[in-house]
């Protein structure tokens, strides 16, 4: 009889085990979903794409920097009006750790390395051939811009083209 | 401190909890002359029925009450229910390019958009879905431990010989007078009632003057078989959420590219792409009426690679091995291990894929050579004859800005431009300029020979035959890439439960105990399910061994009996 209580609380100490891992890990699956775009107060997905200047880039590379990720695309006109505003931007705050990544979407390096020198741009421009870092982002509107603070979490998300001001406002309360 | 006092009159010692004795049959509580006996799990003690002690207890017997179980369904028809209101995100064709919400409030709504907004769209994977099956799996194995392990327990190990009022008080009972014959007498109907049991298929044990006749047994484990079953698919659909395990993509591949396969290691390539119509006189009066123009087939030749290196590497191209060839047709997916390619649609997209133009010397008329070009990420540096060509600018979709400034209206190859530096003998050091513009109206429309000339390039750049110079893409593929690891498992528990359902309804356990004692025959009977049937057999037994009875007669009817 004893022996017969034994197994019975092992038998029971074991489903009980197995529904606390399997009902456990079902669970955090659930809130672990995959189409959750990154948002304010989220950590930036890292990631690492080749430029224009032939290096390698890598957002956790430039933790402890304020960083404006920026997905654009030379076709598209509003991009196009906010890069002077970007780049004037760039030039200011560089040398108070203020970085930006600009990720082309798919578009061939003569277009992307064409378009930075026909306007100018200092900025690293990144290739993202596969989209897959639009994809991480959940970016589905050109331009869109993300505000990363110094500890790599998204502290602004604008969808649409920027003015300087704007820029410079964000930029500012970031640095601080 | 009072100590129940299980012992049973036959000196058996039973667990607290039992209501038959599990030696001899004899029931332990009040007995109710008219009620037959409590027969569920032969009336053995279940964990869930004992007094409960401690908090594993409880939760134990939380679980194996049919209640709770009926509560989960329940609970999970309704969460089930309300992710069949609106379509699911997982049915939206690239629903991580859209805006999901803008998408839900365009297509239902204020009400869709609140159903986005509350994770309603993605029911089936959310915490509290996933949750409920959890629960209801725990359910589905304590119920069936608390019931298969007392009444395998008990059926194993049940004795031959039982208590008369265990007889008596059965649903199905009989006793009569035997002829007075002595011993030899009551041995003799014994074996008769053996034999006629025999021809029936029962297995008989005797133990002295008693008799216990059972056939079909193992379909008392068809309803725990068929729970099993239950818990395979349970589990195997838990399954699905394991990465790797499940994968429904919806991806384009124009024709003539190499594309990857996100969250794969492969590659695919669209080699060619045909449609074929239905001729008007394959077409249905109506539709021909309509003019409708109705696909008859289509296929695309698909090229499967495996990348082997340089994989992940931003800076160098991977480097891929041809896997597996295969023409995709509706319905015939092309397959791989476990990854599956079915052909979904298609779009005519016709582009420029590559375009060979000749390079001449504008005055003379010379030609000097020609060069192949590509619209999609095309080569930096050339080498025609003596010359260097190195491209400077590219414009998929060329066209001149506000300002009048080049630039690309899309990303697009539909109307290319390419601007070289081209350097080489009686040339400037630094080279000269030279704008390409491969579509003739374009070269018209911006006066592409005037530019050049004016800065300073000698040459012309043009394609000579529209047919064999440029190479066309025609249409864009679009193909669902799938993966299912957990399919087999589903089917084999789905089959695994059809198995048990067939075993607990089509056969039935059934047992007849028998007792000739001091000149009289007692019978009990019992079984499972089909009592009417039972009974018939058990009266033609007892007819046949020389008690003719009425079937009606010797059954009391059960609790709620209509049988």
């Amino acid at each position: 009889m004893e022996d017969m209580k034994k197994q019975k609380r092992w038998l029971q100490a074991v489903i009980f085990a197995a529904v606390v891992v399997l009902g456990g890990y079902t669970i955090v699956e659930g809130f672990r979903s995959p189409t959750k775009t990154p948002e304010v107060g989220d950590q930036a997905p890292d990631f690492a794409l080749s430029a224009v200047d032939g290096r390698i880039y890598e957002l956790s590379g430039l933790r402890g920097k304020v960083v404006l990720v920026n997905f654009w695309g030379s076709w598209c006109e509003p991009c196009k009006r906010e890069m002077p505003a970007i780049e004037s931007q760039y030039r200011k705050w560089k040398p108070s750790g203020f970085e930006v990544l600009a990720v082309n979407i798919g578009e061939s390096a003569v277009t992307v390395k064409g378009f930075m020198e026909q306007y100018g741009l200092t900025f690293p421009a990144l290739y993202d051939p596969n989209e897959s870092v639009r994809k991480k982002y959940g970016v589905v509107v050109y331009p869109t811009s993300f505000f990363i603070d110094a500890r790599g979490v998204i502290r602004f998300k604008q969808e649409g083209e920027m003015n300087e001001p704007m820029i410079e406002r964000i930029v500012v309360s970031l640095l601080s | 401190m009072l100590i129940e006092n299980t012992k049973c009159e036959c000196g058996h010692q039973n667990p607290p909890g039992t209501a038959l004795c599990e030696a001899c049959g004899k029931p332990t509580g009040e007995a109710d002359g008219n009620e037959p006996l409590p027969m569920r799990y032969e009336g053995a003690a279940r964990r869930s029925q004992k007094a409960q002690k401690n908090a594993a207890d409880r939760i134990w017997s939380f679980f194996s009450s049919v209640r709770t179980a009926v509560v989960l369904l329940l609970l999970t028809l309704l969460g089930a229910a309300v992710g069949s209101v609106f379509p699911q995100e997982n049915t939206i064709l690239n629903a991580d390019a859209i805006d999901l919400a803008e998408y839900y409030r365009r297509q239902y709504g204020m009400v869709g958009y609140y159903y986005y907004r509350l994770g309603l769209s993605r029911t089936y994977d959310s915490w509290w879905f996933r949750g409920l099956l959890v629960l209801l799996g725990t359910s589905l194995v304590v119920c069936s431990l608390d019931r298969v392990l007392p009444l395998y327990r008990a059926l194993s190990r049940q004795k031959v010989r039982k208590h008369p009022t265990f007889l008596s008080q059965q649903r199905i009972s009989f006793r009569a007078q035997v002829e007075v014959g002595g011993q030899a007498g009551s041995a003799d109907l014994l074996d008769r009632l053996a034999e006629r049991l025999r021809r029936r298929g029962y297995r008989i044990r005797k133990d002295g003057d008693a008799l216990l006749a059972e056939k079909g047994r193992f379909s008392r484990w068809g309803p725990y078989i068929n729970h099993v079953g239950l818990l395979i698919v349970l589990l195997a659909v838990l399954a699905r959420s394991i990465p790797g395990w499940s994968m429904d993509q919806y991806l384009a591949f124009p024709e003539g590219e190499t594309l990857p396969i996100p969250e794969t290691p492969y590659y695919l390539k669209n080699e060619r792409f045909t449609v074929e119509y239905y001729r008007e006189d394959e077409l249905p009066e109506t539709l021909r009426q309509k003019g409708a123009v109705v696909p008859k087939e289509y296929r695309t030749e698909a090229v499967l690679y495996e990348c082997t290196a340089n994989c992940d590497d931003p800076m160098k191209p991977p480097v891929l091995r041809e896997v597996v060839r295969h023409d995709i047709l509706v319905n015939k997916p092309l397959r791989y291990r476990d990854l599956l390619v079915y052909q979904f649609d298609f779009a005519e997209t016709p582009q420029i894929v590559k375009v060979r133009p000749t390079l001449r010397n504008a005055v003379t008329g010379e030609t000097i050579g020609k060069l192949e070009l590509r619209t999609k990420q095309p080569e930096t540096e050339y080498r025609v004859g003596a010359y260097k060509l190195e491209l400077v600018r590219y414009f998929p979709d060329f066209s001149l800005d506000a300002e009048g400034r080049p630039t690309t209206r899309s990303p697009v190859p539909r109307a290319p431009a390419y601007v070289f530096r081209i350097t080489g003998p009686n040339l400037p050091a630094d080279g000269v300029s030279h704008l390409y513009l491969v579509r003739p109206a374009d070269k018209e429309t911006y006066r592409e020979a005037d530019l050049n000339r004016a800065a300073g390039s000698p040459f012309s750049l043009s394609v000579e035959s529209m047919q064999e110079d440029l190479e066309f893409s025609l249409y864009t593929s679009y193909l669902n890439v799938r993966k299912e690891k957990a399919l087999p498992f589903v089917l084999a528990g789905a089959a695994v439960f059809i198995i048990g359902v067939c075993i607990g309804l089509y056969w039935q356990h059934r047992r007849v105990w028998v007792q000739v004692e001091n000149g009289e025959l007692l019978l009990g009977a019992h079984t499972n399910k089909n009592w009417f049937g039972f009974r018939l057999e058990v009266a033609r037994v007892l007819r046949e061994a020389g008690f003719p009875t009425d079937p009606r007669a010797i059954d009391k009817g059960g609790k709620r009996s209509w049988t």
